[in-house]
């Protein structure tokens, strides 16, 4: 793959960058430092208006595995969109004993100001670790992650890990991807040590090697100038067992890759040696080059190798002392045209399907203007066989596939990183949600899913949907509506003005989908017996109708919502016979429709 | 490959330019700040000194950068995004104090007619200007003009590259070494070699961290570890212009024009062999001597070797293998010739969709309606298929707008003939549509006016200013195509409030209609202008300069339909 091809080539240079700035040395001098004076803990520190903070990698200075080896769920523990994390309800995984020892430490008041500091601050921060400092650092680079998500312009937050095991599974790194936090994670790995490839391996069979090896390690850390322990250290034999069989475990998950792993790197890897560095962010090529690196070393290295980040820190951010400029030109001879290619072509691509959008609106023009009165969702939901019809039926279906490819490119990294951030594809993805999703939720209800599903907010939204929502709602503030080539406006949602006339497209893209929860609440209120159904009912329905008054009174809904015929006016005039109804039982139900406080 | 001395190619003769080297350091001694000679051949030569006080390299921010002065330097910004420069506030200041020497102001050469255009020469100069005066120079093609002659180590030309805060400490003793006025000058027993190592060492990390970022993002990195380690460093925005000779200290010189080879140049062969070579490499840096180099490398037979070639040279000397880096970073420069070749090749299909509107315009105007007012309709299914073709050229300019908001297509794009003239006949003809498109679709109730901030599309403000700029034009004189905007924007406000708006719009339109900028659909019976212009008061009516106008075009189409009608029979 030519994408793949050239994200390789950059990374030399990626990583020549990196070492030029003095994120890495600080990282670096904060964790020895950690390691240090505040074994089971953490520092933290303040250069240059970035904070540092660093866990320290002795948490466990008696020896006892601080992981385990077994997955568990990180579901509930993190605040996260849940509709963002489709795959974080029960999929998303990591070591139960890295979880513990992040936990342990979220808990401490000392780490609750410190966050709180960072919080209010809005500095950037960097999350450090050695060992397995690193992987608290990943956990709490992950939390507030999650956590800023809900806030408007976070400060930026990066986490360099220095040989840190791995810490979750596929879903993890999936979701990761899928976040676009990649950028956001740096694990530097050195050629040889065993730690960031040891859970390739089942731990049962080498708890004791482990135990000892941990243990001697965690002496020299916790010493200053890292003296090393003779009397700790394990035998040569042992050793030597130690390396072949994670070695063997390795190269078994190089050479067959998609096999289900337990483990699974995520975000990008700098691989250091005394002859440079790479950053690579692929998983694929991180775990072949975890194997062709680690091959190459002996049972020795991979212990002592564990240990030697400071001087690979140094050599990194000396390396623009050192010509070595025949590796650099190789690798700028090819050249990484892709990304922006990939992002031309898409713009032809959104220039080509532009008619179908155009058609659509011109279905929902004439929609509104029949006699039937039915307004384009439901005209579309209880279509007929015309070939109109069926030609608006394949544009939506066409615009679909577009957009989902959009988001898949996206993905793999094959478009510019900002992508989703530019103007054009933000205002086009917009409009297009707000054009066809009421098509999808007609197509959802016409053809019964909710009946096998559910309903469609719940299980049947399009993931491109809520993908767009997002987009939306973190676009920069463009205050310029420019490169909109829609034909309808899509308001800022700041506008003051009220609106003269209703919008030309309902500003609420689910609310279609939301109409057709609360006639099923309708259709149930009159039969439901258990009381407290019926008030937890009316609840919801009243909800929903001071909502949708809200747009309609906003006129932020399109003029065919209002059709005489829609589901929606429908839906009004049942619940106002429901109201008169009902109001023989008002006396037996009391509270519910003057809207007094239910007990 | 094209042969040819270093004065064939800048068209600066050799004795010249080792007599301004001369001047140039001569200059130095100058009380007003510059020295003014005649060369061999009749060149006149100014050269302006050097600086070595701290102040007036560093000012407040950390690079010490400011915009431009437009008034001073009009061109010297992007034009669609129009972006002004950011030069090195601390060397303008050094240049306004020399402009506004009397002595300078009275050189009758500073600005005259018909001469070949000034040429500049530098030697070990520092950067000054930012990506945007590099495009700028580059599109106005002035960048042939400046020749930068940069020694292979000479710390000065990659200063500006660190921020002032990474050197505060040593700063001064080096500026003070460098002095030709001071007594420590190149007094090996004033500097420590730790403080030039650790001036060296700085330097070149920040311009180590400025050549592979823009490398990177040449190379289109998607890796968005990129871009969040830069938000944690701030980079200097300096970047080289012109055309660079590298002096290498062996009498052999190396040519090269294309500035993102510069960059990685300027940062590579800094470059110490080894980390043993760091003291030596540092206080080689120090003590760059270009009279004498000069002599060496321009006088007889040359040694150069032209890396605009785009070809492969072998460089047997000393290790120094720009040319393969050249070769590199040719190929990321053809990026933008391929973007552009992918642009290009939308030209056809832009000419045959704008003909197929002009064909609309002119099939309304058949039908005495113009096309604003029947697009604005949308009664036709015509209507509709002409909203689809608005629609694709948008897509089609839009993408040039994006490419040049983020300079992906060739610095003189905005400059060619070509696309200026098909620009301003696509925003002639597509703006009306998408004026009324906003006005049918209320749009100013949901975001304000289409002339708010804002509201425009860029493919019209763009097309615009390429016009004004290649026409030498005020900034905002080609607006007639706002035109129903304005009056769309008047005519939904009382008389009262809006009569001096009226006014300037009439007088406008009369320029217009001179300059014929204004179309005849304007003043058809019942369009939207002719119908609101009625509505106005008698009184104003009368008085107003377009009083005359709708008679003579409605009589003017009349005459036309006639004879159309004439040819049909």
């Amino acid at each position: 793959m030519e994408a793949e091809a050239s994200s390789f080539e950059t990374s030399e240079m990626l990583a020549r960058f990196l070492g030029s700035t003095p994120l890495l040395p600080e990282s670096w001098n904060l964790c020895g430092r950690s390691n240090v004076m505040a074994p089971q803990s953490f520092l933290t520190d303040e250069v240059g208006g970035v904070t540092y903070v660093a866990f320290s990698g002795v948490q466990s200075v008696d020896g006892l595995d601080p992981f385990c080896g077994n997955l568990v769920p990180l579901a509930g523990v993190f605040p996260v969109d849940a509709g963002m994390f489709p795959a974080l309800e029960d999929t998303v995984m990591v070591d139960a004993g890295l979880l513990h020892l992040f936990w342990t430490i979220f808990h401490t008041p000392v780490f609750q100001n410190q966050m709180f500091e960072i919080k209010k601050k809005q500095k950037p921060v960097v999350f450090t670790g050695h060992s397995i400092g690193g992987a608290i650092a990943a956990l709490s680079s992950l939390w507030l992650l999650s956590y800023l998500q809900s806030i408007s312009s976070p400060p930026t937050v990066i986490c360099f890990t220095f040989g840190s095991p791995m810490i979750g599974n596929e879903p993890l790194s999936r979701a990761i991807q899928r976040q676009r936090w990649g950028g956001n994670f740096c694990h530097l790995v050195s050629k040889f040590d065993i730690l960031p490839r040891l859970l390739f391996a089942p731990l049962a069979p080498i708890t004791t090697h482990l135990h000892n090896l941990l243990k001697s390690w965690h002496l020299t850390m916790n010493s200053p100038f890292f003296f090393q322990d003779p009397g700790n250290q394990l035998g040569d034999h042992e050793k030597s067992e130690l390396f072949h069989f994670v070695l063997g475990y390795v190269e078994a998950t190089a050479r067959s890759p998609g096999t289900n792993l337990s483990f699974v790197p995520f975000g990008n890897f700098m691989f250091c040696s005394s002859d440079g560095a790479v950053c690579v962010d692929d998983a694929t090529a991180i775990v072949r080059m975890l194997y062709l690196t680690f091959a190459s070393g002996s049972p020795s290295s991979c212990i002592d190798d564990h240990l030697e980040y400071e001087s690979y820190v140094g050599k990194i951010s000396l390396q623009f002392l050192n010509r070595t400029e025949e590796e650099i030109c190789e690798s700028n001879t090819r050249i990484g045209r892709t990304p922006n290619l990939n992002s031309a072509n898409l713009a032809i691509g959104l220039s080509k399907i532009t008619p179908f959008r155009a058609q659509i609106e011109w279905y929902k023009e004439s929609c509104d203007q029949s006699d039937d009165q039915l307004g384009y969702y439901d005209s579309f939901k209880l279509r007929g066989a015309s070939k109109r019809d069926f030609k608006v039926f394949m544009n939506r279906i066409k615009l679909g596939e577009f957009w989902n490819s959009v988001i898949d490119m996206l993905e793999k990294n094959q478009l510019p990183h900002d992508f989703h951030k530019r103007a054009k594809w933000v205002n086009a993805s917009q409009f297009y949600k707000l054009l066809v999703e009421p098509l999808d939720i007609a197509e959802y209800y016409r053809s019964g899913e909710h009946r096998k599903k559910g309903h469609y907010m719940k299980q049947g939204r399009p993931r491109r949907y809520k993908i767009f929502d997002k987009w939306w709602r973190e676009r920069e503030a463009f205050r310029e509506n420019d490169n909109d080539n829609n034909s309808v406006s899509i308001s800022g949602s700041g506008s003051n003005n009220r609106r003269s006339k209703f919008a030309s497209l309902t500003q609420d893209s689910c609310f279609w989908a939301k109409l057709e929860e609360a006639r099923e609440w309708v259709e149930k209120v009159s039969s439901e017996s258990d009381p407290r159904h019926v008030v937890a009912l009316w609840a919801s329905i009243e909800k929903f109708e001071q909502y949708a008054r809200g747009l309609v009174d906003r006129k932020e809904v399109s003029i065919d919502v209002l059709a005489k015929n829609s589901s929606y006016t429908i839906w009004v005039e049942e619940l106002r016979v429901l109201k008169l109804h009902s109001q023989h039982f008002s006396t037996q139900i009391p509270g519910i429709l003057d809207r007094k406080v239910v007990p | 490959m094209m042969e040819g001395s270093v004065g064939d190619r800048s068209g600066i003769n050799e004795s010249v330019i080792i007599k301004a080297c001369f001047l140039a350091v001569k200059s130095h001694k100058s009380a007003v700040g510059y020295i003014k000679e005649t060369g061999t051949d009749e060149t006149v030569i100014f050269a302006f000194s050097g600086s070595w006080s701290v102040q007036d390299f560093y000012t407040s921010k950390p690079f010490g950068e400011t915009k431009i002065d437009v008034s001073l330097f009009p061109s010297i910004k992007s034009i669609g995004n129009n972006e002004l420069a950011m030069i090195y506030h601390g060397f303008f200041c050094r240049f306004q104090s020399v402009l506004q020497n009397p002595s300078f102001q009275n050189e009758k050469y500073t600005r005259s007619g018909n001469r070949p255009p000034c040429k500049c020469v530098t030697f070990g100069s520092p950067l000054v200007g930012d990506r945007i005066f590099t495009h700028a120079l580059n599109r106005e093609n002035w960048a042939r003009f400046f020749l930068h002659f940069v020694g292979r180590h000479d710390i000065v030309p990659r200063i500006t590259l660190a921020p002032f805060s990474s050197i505060r400490n040593e700063f001064h003793h080096i500026l003070d070494f460098l002095n030709p006025n001071s007594r420590n000058f190149q007094k090996s027993s004033s500097l420590t070699s730790q403080d030039a190592s650790a001036f060296f060492n700085k330097v070149l990390k920040n311009a180590s961290s400025v050549a592979s970022h823009d490398a990177c993002n040449l190379m289109g990195s998607t890796n968005s570890l990129l871009e969040i380690i830069s938000s944690f460093v701030e980079l200097s925005p300096y970047r080289p212009s012109g055309t660079y000779i590298f002096c290498t200290g062996n009498g052999k010189m190396v040519h090269i024009s294309n500035p993102n080879s510069v960059l990685q140049i300027l940062f590579y062969s800094c470059q110490p062999d080894d980390e043993s070579q760091v003291i030596n490499t540092a206080k080689r840096s120090l003590c760059m001597d270009y009279i004498n180099e000069l002599n060496d490398s321009l006088l007889g037979m040359q040694d150069v070797v032209y890396l605009d070639d785009k070809m492969e040279i072998p460089l047997s000397s000393n290790g120094y293998d720009a040319a393969s880096i050249n070769t590199a970073l040719t190929d990321l420069g053809l990026q933008k010739l391929e973007n552009e070749r992918m642009i290009d090749s939308n030209i056809p299909i832009i000419e045959k969709t704008q003909d197929l509107i002009a064909k609309y315009k002119q099939t309304c105007e058949d039908r005495r309606i113009g096309y604003y007012d029947a697009f604005k309709m949308q009664k036709d299914s015509e209507d509709f298929r002409e909203n689809v073709r608005r629609l694709e050229l948008a897509g089609k300019w839009d993408e040039i707008v994006e490419m040049l908001k983020r300079y992906e297509l060739p610095d003189g794009f905005e400059s060619r003939k070509d696309w200026i003239e098909l620009g301003t006949k696509f925003r002639k003809l597509v703006e009306p549509l998408d004026i009324a498109n906003y006005y049918r679709h209320s749009k100013d109730e949901d975001t304000g006016t289409y002339l708010r901030d804002g509201g425009r599309p860029k493919r019209y403000k763009f097309t615009q200013r390429w016009r004004e700029h290649a026409l030498r034009l005020k900034e905002g004189s080609s607006s007639e195509t706002t035109f129903w905007a304005k009056v769309e924007q008047i005519r939904r406000k009382p008389f009262e409030e809006t009569k001096e708006q009226i006014v300037a719009l009439e007088k406008e339109v009369h320029e217009w209609v001179q300059k014929n900028e204004l179309e005849k659909d304007v003043f058809l019976e019942k369009s939207t202008f002719a119908e609101w212009w009625k509505t106005l008061p008698e009184r104003h009516r009368s008085e107003s300069c377009l009083k005359g106008f709708n008679q003579k075009y409605l009589y003017n189409i009349q005459a036309r339909l006639l004879d159309s009608s004439k040819n049909y029979q």
